[in-house]
């Protein structure tokens, strides 16, 4: 029988795993967190129909879970690859046939852009944080309150030079539609603002959310992205922006901000590129062999590639790239081109 | 004996072209000073000042002390040539007065010495001078020779590169290296054909003699002569022109510096004196991150000064520099050479308008009260965790404060200086000052360098004290007003251009950090410390640019293996931050981060 | 405020047509990274001048590649140079050096 690993076991890897082992083939999936599902786990609901991440994560463990020729090792940390061998953070090697790349991407250090004031001022939180607090059922201030003003900032960490991010992360614009109208149904007698400097509704259902949230919501959406945040005298957040729609600057007093943060390359996929021979784009996200009839594989042959491991994805894509990884080891275990050294499972 | 023949006429011709072009350079440049700096030569002239003047011309422009000290090969060079020549003239002076007795002799008497005075025809024969002018000769040569050297493998005289010359520089260094060849056959040819010289030009002679026939050698003569006399010739006419000029320039620079004259924010005569004294020796070009690190080759100091000189500098030359001082650090003259740039830019740029910035009147947005006053600075203002830190330590130290630019303030100046619009900047400085003054402080602080330099150059603060807040913080733990706990954490630290060689505070930071943990030094620190990249000064390169250069820094910073990287300057916090792997961080945040009790 | 006889915002078209983009071709090619140049509004929210009085250096520079130069000397006149806007901008762009461009290409104006 042919085993394929699959590094990375959020939900493009899970995905990708369930599918191969469909296809009659032993998969490993490699995972350094304690347990599958990838940022995932931490998220509460999903753009833009609301459905539950739980909902998601459930059938896919059940999936894994129904095979008994899937392994999963969490805790494990690849260090390196080649289409035959998988080497571990660890020493131990792994021999197999073919091997999918779905290690996915790293959430922005919100810290590094400092004039925002994360880490400095109890109430600038980001979307991953408010997430968890959607999880915890406490949304609240960092005392306890409730806010009456809360702004978003999107773009945080992504199209910025000067924290050398580039792309866009394609996904925050709709969760930051998501979470206001979210943070509407919690507080319904707040404001609420977003700063924006362009909203980039991509997908089915995404334009008509974003209407809800300026219509039914009454969501403020002001087009302009936030210089500096600093504390006030009675410890709400002063931000400062311009209004580039009216063309002036802009002041205003909240009490939560929440930053909206972009998905940026793992520093793992430098050691891809140097050790392994894999192309890397200048975003530092993995390169595909192309951008359409080849783009779940590397160029690399028996190296494959599932979900944000290749660029900002968001999760219906991420799913739909494990399925298309794993048809495509399929067929490249199918045409012979795997090792020599094991015979044809029937 | 009348000292002529014909084929002196090119030194001659040459050596007074030079005298005359050198005292009309002279005379305009020191007629042209303004008032004020006369007042400074007539105040000095009489003083102890002239003796230290004469001293450092000894020391540098016939030594070259300081040349030695960036690689002692090339400064054997600069000296063998200087102080060799300077002493082929005074011990041929003295040999004419041994022969002679003190009389006149015109000038060509006393070069072509030799000629004049073939050994045969002499009484009194005095060995002595013929050895010590070859011992000099020789070391002349071998200054020559490594010239030569120096041209064709730059890297063994510790330069990477050399400077890249104009026309009459390359004519004047043409001439140069003929010269004392040249000399050296000529007086090789006499002494085989009439006896003298010592182990180097007799030696020669002797082989020659032997060698060649006595026809040969006669006609050979004459033309040894011209050929050498050509060389000096036309090395005096094009040195006025040339990079040359700072063999005589440096000298009345000296003794005008010590008079306290000194480049200011536009331009006046005595710059003529420092940007003629630029020998283009090319020590400038390394030290340069513009060309390290972004292969940048003609906007450095020595290319700024000759093109300023030749009157054809442009304002992409001009921009293009992060007055990071690195440069000046090294200059063997001493040119204070961000200084010019910064009035060369004033003098593309600088547009009076008395309008301009009208609507400062009346503004004050300033917080709190208190004896101390705190500037943080507009880039501070981005840096909100050294506004924390700052807001902990004056709690700490029970000082109250007020907070002159909390809700933004009004700039500095500095930056509109370094861009060249002087006038404009005289605008700020006066509000700020009228600002400062109103609020009755008696110490203002500041986390920006770049403040920091402005408040204490420009702005007569008579009666309030200017400190960095490195300076500030240490103060406080000095009087025991701020304890901080020391523990096992690694720092390393980046000396902020305006700060460090801005300002010469290099200690109080370091000493600082050394209270709160154990500091590693980078490769390049202190005085030699990197700029970051992101200086104001810079507005000619781009994004790219500057971040090539900050990850550069960052990654010397972080090779050092520390936890953190500690700066005090907001701008190159945000440059470091953009290539470091490892933390970075203000001063102030470290100290506030390991507050005591 | 002191008017001093002009304004940057006049309620009136811009004709590219009759707009000549001479200048801001130039200013273009000598800082290609302007066209770039997103319109957050970072530069102006930041601004140490735009926030004491009316300028906004967006709205100019996004002007005069319009080639609507009239004012816009006088307007980047405003500017401490501080450099404040060069350190926010997510693009990237030298907007010191944008300044002192303008004001060097449109003295005239």
């Amino acid at each position: 029988m042919k085993h394929v690993i699959v590094i990375g076991g959020g939900i493009a890897g899970m995905q990708c795993a369930a599918e191969l082992a469909r296809g009659g083939v032993r998969v490993t999936i490699l995972e350094k967190q304690s347990d599958t599902g990838g940022k995932l786990r931490n998220w509460h609901k999903l753009f833009p129909s609301l459905t539950p991440a739980e909902e998601v994560l459930g059938g896919l463990n059940h999936a894994l879970k129904r095979s008994s020729e899937i392994e999963v090792r969490t805790g494990c940390e690849a260090a390196g690859v080649t289409p035959q061998r998988v080497t571990l953070a660890t020493g131990e090697e792994l021999e197999c046939d073919a091997v999918v790349v779905a290690t996915g991407f790293t959430l922005f250090d919100a810290r590094i852009k400092e004039e925002y004031g994360y880490g400095i001022y109890d109430n600038v939180i980001t979307s991953a944080d408010l997430e968890q607090m959607f999880n915890s059922g406490t949304v609240s201030m960092a005392g306890g309150g409730v806010p009456r003003r809360i702004a978003f900032l999107h773009c945080v960490g992504s199209r910025d030079e000067k924290v050398c991010q580039r792309h866009c992360s394609k996904v925050c614009c709709v969760t930051g539609v998501k979470q206001a109208m979210e943070m509407k149904e919690l507080f319904p007698s707040a404001d609420i603002f977003n700063f924006y400097m362009d909203i980039r509704m991509f997908g089915p259902g995404y334009e008509e959310m974003y209407r809800e949230a300026q219509q039914r919501c009454n969501i403020h959406f002001v087009r302009g992205r936030i210089s500096e945040v600093s504390p006030m005298i009675d410890g709400r957040l002063q931000i400062k922006a311009e209004d580039t729609l009216t063309g002036r600057p802009l002041k205003i007093g909240v009490d939560m901000l929440v930053l909206l943060i972009g998905m940026r390359a793992n520093d793992m996929n430098t050691v891809l590129e140097e050790r392994c021979g894999l192309k890397r784009q200048p975003s530092g996200f993995m390169q595909p062999r192309d951008q359409f009839l080849h783009n779940t594989e590397s160029n690399v042959p028996g190296i494959f590639y599932a979900g944000a491991v290749t660029a900002p994805k968001s999760v219906g894509e991420s799913l739909n790239e494990g399925t298309a990884a794993a048809r495509g080891v399929l067929d490249y275990l199918a045409a012979g081109e795997g090792s020599n050294k094991l015979t044809v499972a029937g | 004996m009348s000292f002529y023949a014909d084929f002196c006429i090119p030194f001659i011709v040459g050596a007074t072209v030079m005298f005359a072009v050198i005292a009309i350079k002279y005379v305009t440049w020191l007629r042209r000073l303004p008032k004020s700096d006369l007042m400074l030569i007539a105040k000095g002239i009489a003083t102890p000042r002239t003796l230290g003047a004469v001293w450092e011309v000894v020391r540098e422009s016939l030594l070259h002390r300081r040349i030695f000290r960036v690689n002692p090969l090339l400064g054997y060079m600069h000296m063998s040539l200087a102080f060799g020549w300077f002493l082929l003239i005074v011990v041929g002076w003295i040999e004419t007065v041994a022969y002679l007795g003190l009389r006149w002799v015109p000038l060509q008497g006393h070069v072509f010495f030799k000629y004049f005075m073939p050994m045969n025809g002499i009484t009194g024969h005095k060995p002595l001078f013929d050895l010590v002018m070859d011992l000099l000769l020789l070391f002349v040569l071998s200054g020559v020779a490594l010239a030569w050297f120096k041209r064709f493998r730059s890297r063994s005289l510790g330069m990477k590169r050399t400077t890249k010359h104009v026309l009459f520089d390359r004519v004047a260094l043409s001439a140069l290296w003929f010269i004392f060849p040249a000399r050296l056959v000529a007086e090789s040819i006499t002494s085989a054909l009439y006896g003298g010289g010592s182990f180097l030009t007799g030696g020669i002679g002797a082989g020659l003699a032997a060698a060649v026939p006595p026809e040969a050698l006669a006609m050979a003569y004459e033309p040894a002569w011209w050929f050498y006399s050509c060389a000096l010739g036309v090395f005096f006419v094009a040195m006025p022109f040339s990079r040359y000029m700072h063999i005589f320039t440096e000298i009345p620079l000296i003794f005008l510096r010590y008079y306290g004259l000194r480049p200011e924010d536009k331009e006046k005569s005595y710059d003529n004196f420092e940007l003629q004294a630029c020998s283009r020796c090319g020590i400038c070009i390394d030290p340069c991150q513009l060309q390290s690190q972004l292969g940048i080759n003609d906007v450095q100091s020595v290319y700024f000064l000759r093109d300023r000189r030749y009157a054809m500098l442009q304002q992409k030359i001009a921009n293009n520099c992060l007055m990071c001082g690195r440069c000046e650090q090294v200059c063997p003259v001493g040119i204070n050479l961000n200084t010019l740039r910064l009035n060369s830019r004033a003098t593309m740029r600088n547009i009076p308008n008395e309008r301009r910035y009208n609507y400062l009147g009346g503004l004050d947005r300033s917080q709190g009260e208190g004896r101390v006053g705190y500037f943080a600075g507009c880039m501070t203002l981005l840096t909100p965790k050294t506004l924390t830190a700052m807001q902990r330590i004056f709690d700490a130290a029970r000082e109250p404060v007020w907070w002159a630019d909390k809700e933004g303030g009004v700039c500095c100046g500095r930056p509109l200086k370094l861009s060249g619009e002087v006038d404009s900047a005289q605008k700020m400085i006066d509000y700020n000052k009228e600002l400062f003054r109103r609020h009755g402080i008696t110490t203002l602080v500041t986390s920006c360098p770049i403040c920091l330099r402005v408040f204490r150059e420009e702005y007569n603060l008579e009666g309030i004290e200017v400190l960095h807040h490195s300076e500030y913080i240490l103060r406080l733990m000095r009087q025991g007003r701020l304890s901080v706990k020391y523990s096992a954490a690694t720092f390393t630290y980046h000396d902020p251009c305006e700060l460090g060689r801005g300002s010469g505070i290099y200690d109080q930071p370091r000493a600082v950090i050394e209270a709160v943990g154990q500091l590693l030094e980078p490769a390049h620190t202190r005085e030699d410390a990197l700029c970051c990249g992101s200086s104001v000064a810079n507005t000619a390169i781009n994004d790219a640019q500057q971040l090539t250069i900050a990850r550069g820094v960052a990654q010397e910073l972080d090779e050092t293996g520390a936890e953190t990287v500690v700066t005090s300057c907001p701008l190159c916090k945000k440059a470091i931050m953009r290539g470091a792997t490892h933390r970075v961080a203000d001063l102030s945040e470290i100290v506030a981060e390991n507050l005591g009790r | 405020m002191i008017n001093f006889g002009y304004s940057i915002n006049k309620p009136r078209v811009i004709d590219i047509d009759r707009n000549n983009l001479h200048k801001s071709n130039e200013i273009l090619r000598e800082m290609p990274e302007l066209q770039t140049c997103i319109g957050c509004g970072s530069c102006t929210a930041t601004c140490t001048a735009g926030n004491l009085t009316e300028f906004n250096f967006r709205k100019v520079h996004t002007l005069v590649r319009r080639g609507e130069y009239q004012g816009a000397y006088e307007e980047m006149n405003k500017c401490m140079l501080c450099g404040k806007c060069r350190l926010v901008c997510p693009r990237g762009i030298n907007t010191r050096g944008v300044v002192m461009l303008i004001k060097r290409k449109l003295g005239d104006f």
